[in-house]
């Protein structure tokens, strides 16, 4: 259905009937699909989609690409362990019949296209509802070693990081909207709740700061869609998103935990659903390894741990 | 989402005005690097001695001699055809970036209203000697009963029957540089039984008049900036009245785009604030004697400052490429206000927390140190001026949100 819609082909070169490099369109679509708590695992499936693009000549990679673009296949992504082999946290892993892993430590990307040739237990990984997640065991001595360009493989990266902050951002978006019609209709003591400013001031704050983490995500898309001229176009990259990241995933379970408060206690309940966006901001959050994660890259970027 | 937006902090060649804007920024800068007079301290605008007076009215007639300043006002008035509204944002923002003194309302203020609203006789009296750095402009609008609900204000200006003379009685505050003002711009209720909006007057005050008195605040900052302004008995004329009698909300709510642009410049002002912060962190030693920056909790608050800076930057450069094409939302002024000074208050606490846990800054880094204490007082009169930030919010929920009046 994703595919039909030409979903993971936004970040595909147009050679390989992609999109070329619209990481603005594909932030939009996350921010979507975040805000509909889609459950297919679209930052990675971009991400890889991206990287196996960018693999010239390699058989398996086209096949795989091929077969993710057709709608036939569906492409996880994540980062292997350092010591053990073992790569957790694995979004969309238990209905994926391919996977790109990255060993950060190498430098490598290692893409597996049977699901024989891995494990997966997703028994440590239930509080996220609406998508399926799972900590990966590749067998000995499976699968392909791929060597993407510098570039597409760097890209590979800030695209997955950037298109979980989109999803959130999105979810964010949408309880937000909701919540501020609930504050406008829900009445206590004679009058709507919206009009006491105990919430609606922080509504207005939650406005600034939502508007924030948005335009921070589209600007951090529009440039990781540019041709990279200048020379420090990937550091500049590599700024914007860790900036979008670090703001999203600290920003948005706070402002999404508060909402629930200024809903009062109809929205703790199961039913009426804000738990799922707040268990998937979390989620979101962690796939990345974020916020720390994104506070250390930025850090590192802006010269500060040059010990100077 | 946003529309393909260009270039990074400024508004450059994908903006309006094109490369234009571009060359039209080198000048400025060469200009203000050649002849800006320096700006010490944020906020700190009255001089402290005739001779420092003198080099601000000169540079300020420099401003609009070289076409900075004032270029789009009328040309028959001293403007320039194809003057842009980006031009002047351009203007201010490199006055921040070089640090130089920024003029606000002392020639800014009144202009826009007389260009509006004046009278030809006015317009002949007033525009050119404001051109020449001759005229220093105040405001006389908050009261002590009448700060961010400004219709609230009580000052009278009696007519008398012939409604030729106003008998004005009346308490003024927080005016800003009324102590060196050659004129104000006076708001007072002409009508008292008239809707609260309705029955003010606009009002250009010479402040040498008889019955002006005027007596300057000392604030936290140990700087006097504001001044609290008496009304006793001050006689006016028709030809004091700006616009017309009753119709004074209209001349001071009205405000041209570029003008409103300047909103932009804050942008400008967090980015170097920042930079700021980190040159502090850097000089600041910790007890260990490693300067604070090399700690990762200080870099965590740094990178979580930044985020918060770089987002009131997209925000302010969303609002102001609205502004100048005139599609702005009415909570696109609030919504840059709020996040630009509560963001400058958490910049300068997280400044004095540096500096609280140092035990030692060297030379250069006391100076950053010294005006970072003086931006951690001053910021506050950002969020209380202007429509303090409880305003703001209130604004942002019933304009934007659709929320009911709290």
């Amino acid at each position: 259905m994703l595919a039909e819609l030409g979903l993971p082909a936004f970040c595909v070169p147009e050679a390989l009937d992609g999109f070329g490099l619209r990481v603005d369109v594909a932030a939009s679509a996350a921010a979507e699909l975040g805000a509909a708590l889609h459950a297919s695992p679209f930052a990675g499936l971009t991400a890889s989609a991206h990287l196996l693009a960018h693999c010239a000549g390699n058989p398996q990679a086209e096949q795989v690409l091929a077969g993710v673009l057709a709608g036939e296949r569906v492409c996880a992504f994540g980062y292997l362990g350092a010591g053990d082999q073992v790569a957790r946290l694995v979004d969309g892993a238990p209905d994926a019949d391919a996977l790109v892993l990255l060993n950060r430590a190498r430098g490598e990307f290692l893409l597996l296209e049977d699901p024989a040739d891995w494990t997966a237990d997703s028994r440590r990984h239930g509080f996220d509802l609406t998508r399926g997640c799972a900590d990966v065991t590749p067998a000995a001595g499976r699968g392909h070693l791929l060597r993407p360009s510098p570039e597409a493989a760097r890209r590979a990266v800030d695209l997955y990081e950037l298109l979980l902050a989109a999803d959130a951002v999105g979810g964010v978006r949408r309880m937000l909207d909701r919540t501020i019609t609930y504050a406008g209709q829900r009445r206590t003591f004679g009058k709507p709740i919206g009009g006491y400013q105990a919430v609606q001031h922080r509504l207005a704050e939650h406005t600034v700061r939502a508007r924030g983490m948005a335009l921070l995500v589209t600007e951090a898309a529009r440039l990781l869609s540019a041709e990279p001229t200048a020379a420090d176009a990937a550091r500049q990259a590599r700024r914007c998103v860790a900036t979008a990241s670090l703001s999203v995933s600290s920003g948005a379970p706070h402002l999404l935990h508060d909402l629930l408060q200024l809903t009062g206690a109809i929205g703790f309940t199961w039913e009426y659903g804000l738990h799922y966006y707040e268990r998937r901001a979390h989620q979101d959050a962690r796939l990345a390894a974020n916020p720390r994660h994104a506070q250390r890259s930025l850090a590192e970027v802006e010269g500060w741990t040059d010990g100077s | 989402m946003a529309a393909d937006l260009t270039a990074d902090t400024e508004l450059t060649a994908g903006g309006p005005g094109g490369a234009d804007v571009d060359a039209y920024r080198q000048r400025v800068r060469a200009f203000i690097a050649e002849r800006g007079l320096p700006m010490d301290r944020e906020g700190v605008r009255v001089p402290e001695s005739a001779a420092q007076e003198r080099q601000i009215r000169d540079w300020l007639r420099a401003l609009y001699e070289a076409g900075y300043l004032g270029a789009g006002w009328p040309v028959e008035w001293g403007g320039q055809a194809g003057h842009l509204p980006v031009h002047d944002l351009v203007v201010m923002e490199e006055l921040i970036r070089g640090d130089a003194y920024r003029p606000l309302d002392q020639v800014m203020l009144a202009a826009h209203a007389v260009i509006a609203f004046g009278s030809d006789e006015q317009k002949r009296e007033l525009l050119p000697r404001i051109r020449a750095g001759e005229h220093i402009w105040c405001q006389l609008f908050s009261e002590p009963g009448a700060g961010s609900d400004l219709a609230a204000l009580r000052t009278r200006a009696e007519p008398d029957a012939a409604g030729e003379t106003f008998t004005v009685t009346g308490q003024k505050i927080w005016s800003t540089d009324a102590q060196w003002s050659d004129m104000g711009l006076l708001l007072a209720r002409t009508d008292p039984t008239a809707e609260r909006h309705a029955g003010i007057t606009a009002f250009v005050v010479p402040m040498g008049l008889p019955g002006v008195d005027v007596r300057p605040i000392r604030e936290m900052t140990g700087h006097a900036e504001f001044c609290e302004v008496f009304l006793d008995g001050l006689q006016l004329g028709r030809q004091h009245v700006l616009g017309e009698v009753n119709g004074g909300w209209k001349v001071v709510t009205s405000g041209l785009a570029s003008e409103r642009a300047f909103v932009g410049a804050n942008a400008i002002q967090l980015e170097r604030l920042f930079q700021d912060l980190v040159a502090l962190a850097r000089t600041a030693r910790l007890p260990d004697g490693t300067p604070a920056l090399a700690h990762e909790d200080i870099q965590a608050k740094l990178a979580a400052a930044l985020t918060r800076v770089e987002e009131v930057r997209l925000i302010v450069r969303d609002t102001v490429e609205r502004i100048l094409v005139e599609a702005e939302h009415p909570s696109d002024g609030p919504v840059a206000k709020l996040a630009y000074t509560e963001t400058n208050v958490a910049l300068s606490e997280l400044a004095l927390e540096i500096i609280a846990s140092a035990v030692s800054i060297d030379d250069d880094g006391a100076q950053v140190a010294d005006r970072w204490q003086h931006n951690f007082l001053w910021g506050r009169a950002l969020t209380i001026s202007g429509g303090a930030s409880e305003i703001m919010r209130g604004l942002i929920g019933r304009q934007l949100l659709g929320l009911p009046r709290a």
